[in-house]
């Protein structure tokens, strides 16, 4: 994003803020009990958009009323949060959840613990449409490692992911702030473990694919994934995952591909429907009679679980998760190393991208 | 050597009941330091209010308890009451088995040894004789007299040590006595405690007591209403002995067996007799004196097989609910009452009764035991509190089996509640000679949780409202200390000035009221 787009966005959100204080002063003119709808959460108004190929929530919403006990709490929490928001973006300020929730000491209206303010500042994201980094509001770890030839722009120094470190350039949680200057490669690799990540890095598969690769450290992180989103829309990069063959890999990669169902109000800033998974598969482990852990009872019931999951409903992620069960083992990233450290960016790697 | 029988029965003595219960003063309830005085208490209240209430006076007394040694203690107990005639001083304070009270009536007492019994024992840990100043109507004139006497308990009688003529100005009797091996304590058992209930159940009855720190307390009455005196009922067939018929039979100026029956017992009709007759085979148109033990068993034993009617129950006197609430608010300034008077029902068949019940909330409700509020049971037989033996008490018993958890009351321990039980009848099932707990009669246990169980509902409704009542009020003051405080940061947030709102806060305020009865519009589910 530029600077112009940065700019955009920041009035947008202190629109919507401010839409929200209209609204309540609205009724009170009119005299008329102030109730704010907050589209609902639950499992029970999440669709999963199939043009979309992601979450989004659906029709359904509940009411905070200043004329209900319960309710008038909420209000009051979010009214104020959302002064504090709007204050951090005119500011150009974030500050942590953590960080709100002790300055929230100060108010008049109290939250019984951070994690009731986490729900509120949740609240504040789905009634707005927003997400929570545009309302300066930041998780506590930092994103992903990325190396490759990417240069960025955060603030007014510029940063190429080649020139970082060998643990490369790390995702900042204000990334929508980060402006993309120049990008040199063909397509992104993101890997689970930064084991992975180190061996590629060795390897040099930055040149030899022309990639950026991503370390995602586990689940991958909301600013890792609104990064994905905007490399492969903005810079129309390919994106690719590669994670361990388990349960755990599948779904960390399918999160980054068709979001959260948790998140489904911020999914069109992160779901990158267009990523795609490379492995390791079920079928890789047979084909590269790959060393394998046998399934645990939870990892069954985890694929049970994928089986069932609107996301998972490609014939060939079907076929994958039902041979995984049928041969019943899975297998790490790193157990290619069988065949020498080498051999996954020799071998394997080559192959699958050709294969796509 | 050996000794002839006649030279063994030198030594043989006839013991009077004084010197019987010289040696055995237990039996009298003294035992135990602080259980002694509390009956000293007892017996002299309990005669004080039974001669002011047959004379129609509203019972007034003062109690003064002076220490002056460790464990010793003078007692200075004054009553308004008609007085005692100068005749009668000394049957009344030391001869035992002497009194009104050996009739099938209601009553406090029932032993007969009362006041002798406090004679006794002041006498046996001091040595020292009591003093008594009786105020007496003698015609128009009011007679005073003033008295100093021991007990000789080899003769069961009074030894008068000095006599005089005194001025008083109106009637009433008191009397002062010397204890040691007693002690004054503020615990459930204590005399402090005795008096306290005493005057709920009685609350006809100004009781003033000067503790031994020389703290006064006023007990005032509640009612100016004199309870009517109970009147004597013949006995249940269901409620003799053998040995009662045989006794009878021996006392009885009638002339024949037949009519004994039919005068001494209630429920007893000629057809009745006539059926006792013909499955006895016992001749009954005899002479009452010649009825033998062995028939007399028989007759009894058929008395327990035969239909009677319930007996009388005109001569139960209950204080009644409206009277048990005065005096229970007078007392413990509740926040909340509610008393029940059960109608007249009977235990082994024979014996009529009446349960009482009252149960109050808040104010000086419950006992306070270390910072806690407990509930506290208060026991009485015929309006006498029972202070000991609680745990093995019917009145307990029944208690502790109700589901207080159906009342609102987690538990009942723990609760800032009174709960008042009252046994009304001519013959209390007492468990021992201390007469301190009831009998479990299945009949009693099931009166006193029916009872109790309908004011507990009541109560039960009076919590819930009060809590109702809490939460409107912290609802509106949620209301009214957040509304502003909303209105003030989101003119805030739209950059704008904050509008008038009270409208908005008084429909909000208002509706809260309703808000019970409104189905939440929220979808709820996150």
């Amino acid at each position: 994003m530029n600077k112009k787009d940065i700019a955009a966005r920041k009035d947008i959100a202190i629109n919507k803020l401010k839409s929200l204080g209209d609204k309540i002063i609205e009724d009170v003119n009119q005299n008329s009990v102030p109730a704010i709808k907050v589209p609902s959460r639950g499992t029970s108004n999440l669709v999963y958009d199939e043009d979309k190929r992601y979450y989004i929530l659906g029709d359904r919403f509940g009411q905070r009323s200043l004329g209900n006990v319960k309710q008038i709490n909420k209000i009051a929490q979010m009214v104020y949060m959302a002064n504090f928001c709007k204050d951090l973006v005119r500011r150009s300020k974030t500050a942590t959840l953590r960080e709100m929730y002790y300055v929230s000491e100060g108010w008049d209206v109290d939250f019984g613990d951070q994690q009731e303010s986490n729900i509120v500042g949740e609240d504040l994201e789905v009634t707005l449409g927003m997400t929570r980094e545009d309302l300066g509001l930041m998780p506590e770890e930092d994103g992903a490692s990325v190396y490759g030839n990417l240069t960025v722009r955060e603030d007014d120094v510029e940063i190429n992911a080649l020139k970082s470190g060998k643990s490369g350039y790390t995702i900042s949680p204000t990334i929508d702030d980060v402006e993309f200057i120049e990008a040199d490669v063909k397509r992104v690799i993101a890997v689970e473990t930064m084991g992975m990540f180190h061996r590629l890095v060795q390897e040099e598969a930055y040149k030899k694919f022309d990639t950026l690769i991503v370390g995602l450290k586990g689940q991958a992180a909301r600013a890792t994934r609104r990064f994905l989103k905007r490399v492969n829309q903005e810079l129309k990069l390919p994106v690719y995952i590669c994670n361990d063959g388990d349960p755990w890999g599948f779904h960390i990669a399918m999160v980054i591909i068709s979001g959260s169902a948790k998140l489904a109000h911020v999914n069109h800033d992160l779901a990158t429907p267009d990523a795609k998974f490379l492995g390791v598969t079920a079928s890789d482990i047979i084909n590269y009679d790959l060393p394998t852990d046998p399934l645990k009872d939870i990892d069954v019931l985890r694929l049970k679980e994928l089986l069932k999951d609107p996301r998972y409903r490609d014939e060939s992620w079907k076929t994958e998760i039902k041979k995984m069960i049928k041969i019943g083992k899975k297998a790490e990233q790193q157990s290619f190393s069988k065949y020498g450290l080498e051999y996954v960016v020799d071998t394997y790697l080559p192959e699958k991208l050709d294969a796509m | 050597m050996e000794r002839e029988a006649a030279e063994l029965f030198e030594e043989f003595k006839e013991l009077t009941a004084s010197e019987f219960f010289r040696r055995n003063k237990q039996m009298l309830g003294f035992s135990g330091k602080i259980r002694s005085l509390t009956m000293v208490f007892h017996e002299l209240i309990t005669n004080s209010l039974d001669a002011a209430e047959e004379a129609g006076i509203r019972p007034e007394i003062t109690i003064d308890l002076k220490r002056v040694g460790k464990d010793h203690y003078i007692l200075k107990h004054t009553d308004n009451g008609p007085g005692i005639p100068e005749a009668f001083i000394t049957k009344v304070y030391c001869t035992m088995f002497a009194g009104s009270k050996f009739r099938n009536i209601q009553s406090r007492g029932q032993q007969g040894l009362g006041c002798s019994g406090c004679v006794l024992l002041s006498q046996m840990t001091t040595g020292k004789p009591a003093k008594v100043t009786s105020s007496y109507h003698e015609g128009d004139k009011l007679r005073g007299v003033e008295m100093t006497f021991k007990m000789d308990v080899k003769k069961n009688q009074g030894l008068i040590l000095s006599q005089k003529n005194v001025e008083t100005k109106s009637s009433g009797v008191s009397i002062e006595l010397h204890f040691k091996d007693v002690s004054y304590s503020l615990s459930e058992q204590g005399a402090y405690e005795y008096i306290r209930r005493t005057v709920i159940a009685n609350p006809h009855t100004k009781i003033r007591f000067r503790d031994p720190t020389g703290h006064k307390y006023i007990f005032e009455r509640a009612t100016d209403i004199i309870p009517p005196l109970p009147k004597e009922v013949l006995p249940h067939p269901r409620g003799v002995t053998a040995d009662d018929l045989i006794f009878m039979a021996k006392h009885t100026d009638k002339r024949r067996f037949r009519s004994l029956l039919t005068s001494s017992l209630s429920r007893m009709s000629t057809k009745r007799v006539n059926e006792i007759q013909e499955v006895t085979g016992i001749d009954l148109d005899k002479r009452p004196k010649d009825m033998k033990w062995e028939e007399a068993e028989k007759i009894v034993d058929l008395f327990s097989q035969m239909d009677f009617m319930a007996p009388p129950t005109s001569g139960l006197i209950p204080i009644g609910k409206e009277q048990i609430e005065k005096g229970m608010r007078e007392i413990l300034t509740p926040e909340f009452v509610a008393t029940n008077t059960r109608n007249p029902k009977t235990y082994r068949g024979g014996v009529a009764f009446i349960i009482e019940a009252g149960i109050t909330y808040g104010g000086e409700s419950g006992r306070i035991v270390g910072d806690q509020k407990r509930a506290e049971i208060m026991r009485f037989a015929n309006r006498v509190p029972l202070t000991f033996d609680q745990g093995s008490c019917a009145i307990t018993e029944a208690l502790k089996s109700i589901d207080w958890k159906r009342y609102g009351i987690r538990d009942l321990d723990n609760a800032p509640i009174t709960v008042f039980v009252n046994l009304v009848s001519t013959n209390v099932p007492y468990l021992s000679t201390g007469k301190q707990s009831v009998a479990p009669e299945a009949e009693i246990l099931h009166e006193v949780r029916q009872a109790t169980m309908k004011i507990a509902r009541s109560l039960q409704k009076y919590i819930r409202a009060k809590k109702a009542a809490k939460e409107e009020a912290l609802r509106s003051q949620l209301f009214e200390s957040l509304v502003p405080v909303v209105i003030r940061e989101a003119a805030l947030l739209a950059e704008t000035d904050v509008p008038e709102y009270d409208a908005v806060l008084a429909k909000v305020t208002r509706r809260a009221k309703f808000e019970g009865l409104q189905l939440n519009s929220e979808v709820e589910d996150e």
